[in-house]
């Protein structure tokens, strides 16, 4: 055995095994992938006769991963039995990362969000190297690479007839354990780790290309910060406040609670882009008008979360540009300041 | 923190009595189930069942631990049930939240209060706590604004205080009717009329926000330092926990890092008076 396959911990096996050791482990895991429609690619649920429909290696499916955590609406006070094990497979980095942030915020070990941490920790996260990118992802841009390192607990990838397991956290190291009960698991072949890994890098030359000219993540927050009015009202003027832009992106976390009888608490996933997010008594409202609001949301990503998180406020994933029914272009945007 | 604990599921509490401040102000003496304390100027979110959930600071004494009072302006949905609430009726409550009075800071200084309106709630809290310290301190001086005679609350506790000693309190209304002898116009004026020691001195700010504004400008003038003004902030809270994105200010969510700031803390974020 090589020494940088045994450090890499990869694992290989064929792809019907891989397909058939899901159909089992069915049994045990909720188990969701990305499988293609007509005109897009989303999470479902994956059962036995869809298996087979699971893309691997492809860019970002439509809901952001942030949606299996923070649901749209919870209930936080009346206790759901238990949280079923889950597995979520075909995962990109960017959502992966994108986690980091929503972490920092809901597992702040001050007031431990227990909602949440319970789907994190019941959740086997199966990230996948993106081989393809879409017109918009900008990841590398921001330091993002298009293949997980981290936080995810096992990354994937498909060469041929046979699926590649690279091993991140104890989590996925207890996943292959499971799934050798299920498979004839190998050890990858060097040559295909290394055919893995020119993929990736192809990928990463292939988006940085496609984004020249744009700022990284610093430059952006120095020039949002130095922008003038006048910016803000041109792109705004197309805003039509739909809050499109904040429910897709992975990283946008706010909320609103809603009082039900019983002193019951429902979370809502809110966002700066709607109405009275900031209104207080006597109807005071500091983002009351568009411009100020439409700036809020770039504000709160790439000037003030990052002076107060470790984490990445954006991760470049491009969804805020494809969804805006303004056909506003936060990398136009940020193209103008730059020069 | 525990770990498991339910940071959204309020304690409940018993509601004692209303007391009625001003047409539009209303006191709620509460008694929580569970043991509940704490230290003053951090808040509260305070239930109505069913209705809504909303941010208050405590205008009872930190000191006090059987019993927590709420002092509320009238101003909207969730407030207009409460004022309809009689005793006898179950609340719940969260909390407490944020980042109060550096009391320590206070200790050998003069304690300058501007406050205005509903403002005076959470100062009562700090101004109980004061008493309790006032050996620790050279003196304590209230400028206490409000629109009219009427909607000046406390009346009891402003007689007290006038009563004990290192304590002074100066009060105005900007529409006086016969009977009132203090000063009139807008809660700044009793700045003119005040000796402090600034060099000694702090100032504690807290009210509507444009009180909040010309008050910070007019201590600046008068020369305190910026981080010898401690202003009590009013943002939309929602979890009051750091995780809702409601209350930022700039870099800051009010609700954990604040309420309670130096100027000199938020001077540079946005919109902070609004
Ligand atoms: C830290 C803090 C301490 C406070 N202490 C007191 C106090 O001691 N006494 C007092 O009378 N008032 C206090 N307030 C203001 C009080 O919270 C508001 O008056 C109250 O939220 C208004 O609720 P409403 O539903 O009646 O008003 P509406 O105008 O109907 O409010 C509708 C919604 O808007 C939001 N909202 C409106 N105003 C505010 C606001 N000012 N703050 C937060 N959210 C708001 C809420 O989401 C609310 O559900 C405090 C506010 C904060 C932030
Ligand atoms: S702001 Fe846009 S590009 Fe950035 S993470 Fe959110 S949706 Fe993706
Ligand atoms: S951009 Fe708006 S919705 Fe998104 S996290 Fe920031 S405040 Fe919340
Ligand atoms: S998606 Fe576009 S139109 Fe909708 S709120 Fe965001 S910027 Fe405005
Ligand atoms: S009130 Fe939710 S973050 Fe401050």
């Amino acid at each position: 055995m090589n020494d940088i396959t045994n450090m890499k911990k990869f694992y290989s096996l064929l792809y019907p095994d891989w397909n058939s050791a899901i159909d089992q482990l069915l049994a045990n895991y909720l188990i969701y992938g990305p499988i293609k429609t007509d005109d897009s690619i989303d999470y479902e649920i994956v059962h036995s006769e869809n298996i087979a429909e699971v893309s691997y290696n492809i860019p970002k499916p439509t809901t952001p991963l942030k949606t299996f955590f923070l649901p749209v609406k919870e209930n936080l006070t009346t206790k759901i039995s238990s949280i079923s094990k889950r597995i979520i497979i075909g995962t990109p980095n960017c959502d992966i990362q994108g986690l980091k942030i929503l972490d920092e915020i809901y597992l702040d070990k001050d007031y431990i969000d227990t909602a949440y941490k319970e789907k994190r920790e019941n959740t086997i996260l199966i990230s996948s190297s993106c081989f393809e990118t879409q017109e918009h992802c900008h990841c590398m841009i921001y330091g993002i690479q298009p293949f997980s390192k981290e936080i995810a607990d096992i990354s994937i990838s498909r060469v041929d007839t046979r699926m590649h397991l690279e091993v991140l956290s104890e989590k996925g190291e207890n996943f292959i354990s499971e799934l050798k009960n299920y498979a004839a698991v190998s050890n990858s072949p060097e040559s295909e780790i290394k055919d893995i890994e020119l993929k990736q890098s192809k990928i990463e030359n292939e988006i940085i290309a496609n984004n020249s000219g744009l700022p990284d993540y610093k430059k952006t927050g120095k020039i949002v910060q130095k922008a003038k009015e006048e910016i803000w009202n041109k792109y705004s003027s197309k805003c039509v406040s739909c809050g499109a832009c904040a429910t897709i992106c992975p990283t946008c976390s706010c909320f609103l609670l809603i009082d039900k009888p019983n002193f019951e608490k429902v979370r809502q996933l809110d966002t700066c882009q709607y109405p009275g997010f900031e209104r207080v008594a006597g109807g005071e409202d500091a983002l009351g008008e568009l411009p100020k609001k439409f700036k809020n949301r770039y504000f709160c990503k790439y000037v003030w979360k990052p002076q107060k998180f470790k984490s990445l406020v954006c991760t470049g994933c491009g969804r805020c540009i494809e969804a805006c029914i303004g056909k506003i272009n936060k990398n136009e945007l940020f193209r103008e300041l730059a020069n | 923190m525990s770990e498991n604990k339910n940071i959204y599921k309020p304690i409940k509490a018993k509601l004692l009595e209303v007391i009625t401040e001003s047409p539009t102000i209303k006191t709620f003496i509460m008694e929580p189930e569970e043991e509940f304390s704490f230290k003053t100027g951090e808040f509260i979110e305070l239930t109505v069942d069913g209705i809504g959930e909303a941010p208050f600071t405590p205008s009872s004494s930190p000191l006090e631990t059987k019993q927590i009072e709420v002092t509320v302006m009238k101003t909207g949905y969730v407030t207009e049930y409460l004022h309809n609430m009689k005793a006898g009726e179950t609340l719940g409550i969260r909390g407490p939240f944020g980042r109060g009075y550096p009391i320590e800071k206070f200790y050998d200084k003069e304690v300058l209060i501007l406050g205005g309106g509903c403002g005076f709630a959470p100062i009562r809290s700090l101004l109980y706590n004061l008493v309790a310290i006032s050996d620790k301190l050279r003196k304590v001086t209230l400028c206490y604004g409000s629109k009219t005679p009427d909607e000046c609350i406390y009346q009891p506790y402003v007689d007290q205080l006038r009563k004990t000693p290192k304590f002074e309190v100066l009060r105005t209304v900007d529409e006086p009717n016969e009977s009132w002898s203090e000063s009139v116009g807008v809660a700044t004026v009793l700045l003119d009329k005040v000796k402090v020691d600034i060099k000694n001195s702090i100032a504690v700010c807290c009210g509507p926000p444009i009180m909040m504004k010309f008050g910070t400008y007019k201590l600046l003038e008068m020369g305190y330092p910026e981080n010898d003004i401690f202003l009590s902030m009013e943002k939309n809270m929602s979890c009051g926990l750091g995780k809702c994105g409601h209350c930022m200010m700039g870099k800051y969510f009010v609700c954990k890092e604040g309420p309670v700031f130096t100027y000199d803390e938020i001077k540079d974020q946005p919109d902070i008076w609004s």
